[in-house]
C-alpha cells in the first residue's frame, strides 16, 4: 500500500514536471506566441512584479467572499430549516426554490449592477446569491430526509417545538450543512469574482481583467495560479474541519 | 388542489407588489412587468433588435460546439481514468483539485488565448461542461459491480463486449446525469462568456441593452435566453428519463 502510494505520488509529481518543462521547450522554441503562452518561467517572474497589487486584490476578493459567505450560509441553513421543516412551506415553495436555483445567476447580474452600482456591494449581493441557492437547496433535503422516527420519539417524550429543532432537527442536519457549506464557498468565489471582472473597480476579478485588456500573459497566468491555489487551500481546509467535526459527531 | 392555488397566488402577488414597487421608485430601473410585455412584443417583431435570430443561432452554435467537445473530452477522459487504476489515482486528485477553483478564473486567460469572438466562448463552455462529465464516468465505472465484470469474464466475453454489455448499461444512469449537468454548465459558459465580453451572441445584445439603460428591452432578452436554456434543459430531461426506462 505504502509503495503504491510513492509510486502515485511520484507519476504525479513527474507529470506535472514534464509538462512543465515540455511548456517551457515549446514556448522558448517559439512554436507559440509568448504573447498569449508564456514560458513558465517568465509567468514564475512575473510573480514578483504582480506580487504587490495581486495580493492586494487578492485579499478585497477574499474578504467581500467572506462577507457573502457568511450572509449565504446563514440566510442558506435558516430558509433552508424554515422551508423544509414546514409541510405547507415546502409544498408550495419548492418549485419556486428550484426554478430560481437552477436559473444561471449571470441574466441577472446587469440588473444588479444598474441597481447597486459599481464596487464592492453588487459583488457581495451576487457572490451571497450564488452562494445561498446550492445551500438552501442541500438543507431544505437535508430536514426533509431527516429520520422520521426521532422526531416522533422526541414529540413521544414530550419536546417542545423549540427542543425538537435544538436537540433533534439540527444535529441531524450537521453533515448536510457541513457539505453545503463546501459547495457554497466555491460559489460564493465565482461570483465575487464574475462581478469583479464584469464591473468591478478592484479586487482579483478587476486585476485579471486588466491584465487580459493589456496582453500581459506572464502576469495573468501568474495571477490566475494566485487565486486557484487560493481555492484550492480554502476547499481542503473547509475539507479538514469537515473531517474532524464529522469524528467528533461520531 | 390547495397547493396549485396558493402557488398561482404567491406567483401573481409577487408579480402585483414588483409592479406597484416599481412604478412607485423608478420605472426605469425597477422594470415593472407591465413595461416587459410590450418589450417583449418589440423584441419578438424584431423591431428592437433586428439580429436577434442570428445572435440567437450563434449563441446556439457556441454551445453545440462546447458541449460536444465537453462529451467527446470527458468522456475520454473519465473512461481513461477510470479503467486504469494508476492513472486514476495519480490524475483524480489533480482533476478534483482544479474543479474545487472557480471556473472564471480561467476565462480572462481563455479570452486573451481564442480572442473576443466564439472561439473563446466555446472553450469556456467547454471547460465548464468537461468537469462533471468526466466525474460522471468516474462515478458511473465505480458503480459497475466486480462479480458482473468476473461473471462475464468467466463465460469468456471480450473486453469489448463486457464494455458495451456490461459496463454501459450499468453506469448509464449516472453517465445521463452527467451530461445533462454538463449540458446545463455548457450553456451557463457560453453565456457568461457572452456576457463578461462579446461582439455578437445573445450576451451582447444583453450588454447592449444594460449599457444603454433599455432596462425593459434587457429583460425581455433575458427571458428570450431563458427560453433557450429552459428548453436545452427540459430536452436533457427527456433524454435522462428514456435512458432511466431503458435501464429498468
Amino acid at each position: 500500500m505504502a509503495a503504491e502510494r510513492v509510486r502515485i505520488v511520484a507519476l504525479q509529481v513527474v507529470s506535472v514536471g514534464v509538462l512543465l518543462v515540455a511548456w517551457e521547450v515549446v514556448a522558448r522554441a517559439g512554436w507559440v506566441d509568448a504573447l498569449f503562452v508564456p514560458a513558465p518561467s517568465a509567468v514564475a517572474g512575473a510573480f514578483g512584479r504582480i506580487a504587490r497589487s495581486a495580493l492586494a486584490g487578492l485579499g478585497d476578493t477574499l474578504l467581500k467572499t467572506a462577507v457573502a459567505y457568511v450572509l449565504s450560509v446563514v440566510f442558506g441553513v435558516a430558509f433552508g430549516v424554515a422551508i423544509g421543516s414546514v409541510r405547507a412551506l415546502r409544498e408550495v415553495l419548492s418549485p419556486f426554490v428550484v426554478a430560481v436555483y437552477g436559473m444561471p445567476k449571470i441574466l441577472v447580474l446587469p440588473w444588479i449592477v444598474l441597481i447597486l452600482g459599481f464596487g464592492t456591494a453588487p459583488a457581495i449581493v451576487y457572490g451571497t446569491i450564488h452562494g445561498f441557492f446550492p445551500i438552501l437547496v442541500l438543507v431544505m433535503g437535508g430536514v426533509r430526509d431527516v429520520d422520521r422516527t426521532l422526531v416522533t420519539v422526541a414529540r413521544a417524550f414530550g419536546a417542545s417545538t423549540w427542543q425538537l429543532y435544538w436537540k433533534v432537527l439540527l444535529p441531524a442536519i450537521v453533515p448536510t450543512v457541513l457539505a453545503g457549506m463546501r459547495l457554497g464557498v466555491v460559489f460564493c468565489l465565482l461570483g465575487v469574482l464574475i462581478v469583479e471582472m464584469f464591473a468591478g473597480v478592484r479586487g482579483m476579478g478587476h486585476v485579471m481583467g486588466s491584465l487580459a485588456n493589456g496582453f500581459q500573459a506572464p502576469e495573468l497566468f501568474a495571477a490566475t495560479a494566485l487565486v486557484s491555489a487560493a481555492s484550492i487551500a480554502i476547499v481542503l481546509a473547509l475539507d479538514v474541519l469537515n473531517d474532524r467535526l464529522s469524528h467528533w459527531r461520531g | 388542489m390547495r397547493v396549485p392555488a396558493l402557488r398561482a397566488a404567491i406567483l401573481v402577488l409577487f408579480l402585483l407588489a414588483w409592479e406597484g414597487v416599481a412604478r412607485t421608485a423608478n420605472p426605469l430601473l425597477y422594470v415593472p412587468p407591465s413595461a416587459v410585455l410590450p418589450a417583449f412584443g418589440r423584441l419578438l417583431a424584431l423591431e428592437s433588435y433586428p439580429d436577434l435570430v442570428p445572435s440567437l443561432l450563434l449563441t446556439l452554435r457556441e454551445i453545440l460546439v462546447a458541449y460536444a467537445l465537453a462529451i467527446a473530452a470527458g468522456l475520454g477522459c473519465g473512461f481513461a481514468l477510470g479503467l486504469n487504476r494508476t492513472i486514476g489515482r495519480a490524475y483524480g486528485p489533480i482533476l478534483a483539485a482544479l474543479y474545487a477553483v472557480p471556473a472564471v478564473v480561467w476565462y480572462p486567460s481563455l479570452m486573451l488565448f481564442f480572442g473576443l469572438d466564439a472561439a473563446s466562448k466555446i472553450a469556456f463552455g467547454f471547460l465548464l461542461g468537461f468537469f462533471p462529465i468526466t466525474l460522471a464516468v468516474l462515478a458511473g465505472i465505480r458503480q459497475v459491480s466486480p462479480h458482473m465484470l468476473v461473471v462475464a469474464r468467466a463465460f469468456g466475453a471480450r473486453p469489448l463486449v463486457i464494455f458495451v454489455k456490461v459496463m454501459v448499461p450499468a453506469m448509464l444512469f449516472t453517465l445521463v446525469g452527467g451530461l445533462r449537468t454538463g449540458l446545463a454548465l455548457s450553456v451557463i459558459g457560453v453565456i457568461v462568456g457572452e456576457i463578461l465580453g462579446s461582439r455578437s451572441g445573445m450576451g451582447a445584445l444583453i450588454n447592449h441593452a444594460y449599457g444603454l439603460f433599455r432596462t425593459s428591452d434587457y429583460v425581455a432578452l433575458v427571458l428570450v435566453t431563458l427560453v433557450l436554456i429552459v428548453g436545452s434543459d427540459a430536452l436533457a430531461s427527456l433524454v435522462e428519463r428514456r435512458a432511466q426506462r431503458w435501464t429498468d
